[in-house]
């Protein structure tokens, strides 16, 4: 069965927000750079984006480095090359193949070289946001029908690139004053990004805010410091967004099981992109908080490694019909496609959200 | 003197008051073992309450900071006394993973809970494993991946260490997308979901349930 396509994607993740009818839901999806070299290999020509048939546009990144453009080398080996980045930080990265780098150092390994480095620096300079390639990813948008999102990250995952999680997580036991200061100023930072671009006739659909809160067991912090120390912070993107009247997806992978309630009370409109390794389920979670609170995502990667394709059907069929029953469902994988996931089973996935995504 | 102020030190995090009250343990004249038992008694409790979503991972790091803290002072009593962890494990990520964090968290609990560990870091290839095992003699070895891509690296090594004749050793594994079924298949001996339940996995398979190890 073919996609039933009588909807831009615009309309169509409007509507899908608002819990209005839809011809079929939304869909994206994100691979590893491995995988899609794999694929190469094995038949694939098109851009993947076609492939899935992408109804989603970003518009910028907004990340405030406070050394925007390092990328020095300090050290190699045959396999891996140790940098300090655009954050200041200290990272081992593989040569030749991708994967989570190893974190060497933090620039803010005392509180001083935040209030007297990193923070000076961060406010002196200029917007971290690429007005040129916002225009151009806008006139993308508006061409492919796509809804277009301003992006960028969300002030715990940059806190921890500026401090570590180490020293973050200590610190909001111990210092909370420091982290708050630490995640107003970069919150700002990202606000003041977006304002820019909207100043200079960025029209964008939403707001899409990207950082890693959880882990498999739950929130790495836990839910009582993110409800004092960063869910704040949180609630002000969110607002910030709807008083321009765009919605707020969040992303952030892990267990967030227990903070669901407190992303609807931040006014969070999409959570993406739901780890099913990690106990996210759109089929609990959709009769429970599917009114208030859409998805995009939740199929399992790991089964799909599987190249089963029975248990994949039932994966996919399962997820799309349970994010269905709400109106407020788009598409994606769990995670990031792996490598160990052949084109060829990827295929049957896009055929299997065509089979069952669309709504009559 | 009472040490139930010492383990309240290590349950809150408190590093400077960790140390004061071990120095003035020592002081009184207080057994080094006992001592050490009351810090471990902290980190059990730590632990307990990590398992029960009662506290979280930065609750955990001070508790094991306090714990550090305190074991500056009291390890080289220790040592002169001849008390030394009974069992010794090892641990790493496996080959072609840079991931440090839930390694790190493992390693930090397991010498709270008062075993002597050996961190090989990331990215460590099977022989680097074989041969740190034939050097420390471990009882538990643990292997840490946090990709899908790098789980197969978790296999070869078991695999290698059970060639080298080392399956004396038991091997728990962890990790963002490790399973039981995935360790089951694998041949692991446990799968730990989480950094507390690696101290509770590991005491089973060395046959210790407490700080009775030391007792």
């Amino acid at each position: 069965m073919m996609r039933k396509v009588r909807m831009t994607g615009c309309e169509r993740v409007s509507r899908m927000i608002e819990r209005k009818d839809q011809d079929c839901i939304p869909r994206m999806e994100s691979f590893w750079n491995d995988t899609l070299k794999r694929w190469r290999t094995e038949g694939m020509v098109d851009d993947p984006n076609v492939i899935v048939g992408n109804d989603f546009q970003g518009l910028c990144w907004s990340e405030p480095f406070p050394f925007p453009g390092q990328d020095i080398v300090t050290s190699e080996d045959a396999d891996t090359v140790t940098k300090r980045d655009a954050w200041g930080q200290i990272n081992r990265y593989w040569k030749f193949r991708e994967g989570t780098p190893e974190h060497v150092a933090f620039p803010c390994e005392t509180k001083e070289d935040w209030f007297d480095v990193i923070k000076p620096r961060l406010l002196a300079k200029g917007p971290s946001v690429d007005l040129k390639g916002a225009e151009w990813a806008l006139r993308l948008a508006r061409r492919q029908g796509r809804w277009c999102h301003l992006t960028g990250l969300e002030t715990f995952e940059m806190t921890r690139h500026l401090l570590g999680d180490e020293n973050t997580m200590i610190a909001m036991i111990e210092d909370p004053e420091y982290l708050i200061d630490v995640s107003r100023t970069m919150t700002d930072l990202v606000l003041s990004d977006f304002e820019y671009l909207l100043a200079n006739g960025i029209e964008a659909d939403g707001v899409w805010i990207y950082g890693d809160m959880a882990y498999r067991s739950g929130l790495l912090c836990g839910p009582p410091l993110y409800r004092e120390l960063v869910w704040p912070d949180h609630q002000r993107m969110a607002q910030w967004a709807h008083d321009r009247n765009m919605p707020f997806v969040f992303h952030t992978d892990g267990d967030v099981n227990s903070v669901i309630e407190d992303y609807i009370k931040a006014g969070f409109d999409v959570l993406q992109p739901l780890e099913a390794k990690a106990g996210m389920d759109v089929r609990r979670l959709c009769p429970a908080v599917g009114d208030r609170l859409a998805f995009i995502g939740n199929c399992d990667v790991m089964i799909y490694a599987t190249n089963d394709r029975d248990a994949i059907e039932e994966e996919v069929r399962s997820k799309i019909e349970a994010g269905k029953s709400t109106k407020g469902y788009g598409y994606h994988s769990d995670h990031s496609v792996p490598p160990s996931v052949s084109y060829e089973t990827y295929c049957f996935v896009v055929d299997l959200v065509d089979k069952y995504g669309n709504y009559d | 003197m009472e040490l139930t102020q010492l383990t309240e030190a290590i349950k809150t995090g408190n590093r400077k008051a960790a140390g004061l009250l071990t120095q003035e343990a020592i002081d009184a004249g207080v057994e080094p073992k006992a001592i050490l038992n009351s810090l471990i008694e902290g980190m059990d409790d730590i632990g307990a309450r990590f398992q029960k979503n009662e506290v979280f991972v930065p609750e955990m790091l001070i508790a094991a900071r306090a714990m550090k803290e305190s074991m500056v002072i009291l390890e080289p009593l220790l040592v002169a006394a001849g008390i030394r962890p009974e069992f010794t494990a090892l641990i790493g990520t496996v080959q072609g993973d840079l991931h440090d964090i839930g390694k790190n968290l493992v390693a930090m609990m397991w010498k709270g809970a008062n075993f002597n560990v050996i961190d090989l870091g990331t990215n460590v290839p099977p022989e680097r494993f074989v041969a740190a095992a034939r050097e420390h003699n471990p009882q538990i070895i643990g292997l840490s991946a946090l990709l899908t891509t790098t789980m197969p690296s978790m296999k070869s090594t078991i695999d290698e260490l059970k060639a080298a004749g080392l399956s004396n050793a038991k091997i728990v594994i962890g990790g963002a997308p490790i399973t039981q079924a995935f360790a089951n298949q694998i041949g692991a001996d446990a799968f730990a979901p989480d950094a507390a339940s690696a101290v509770e996995v590991a005491r089973k398979l060395v046959g210790s349930q407490s700080t009775a190890v030391l007792a």
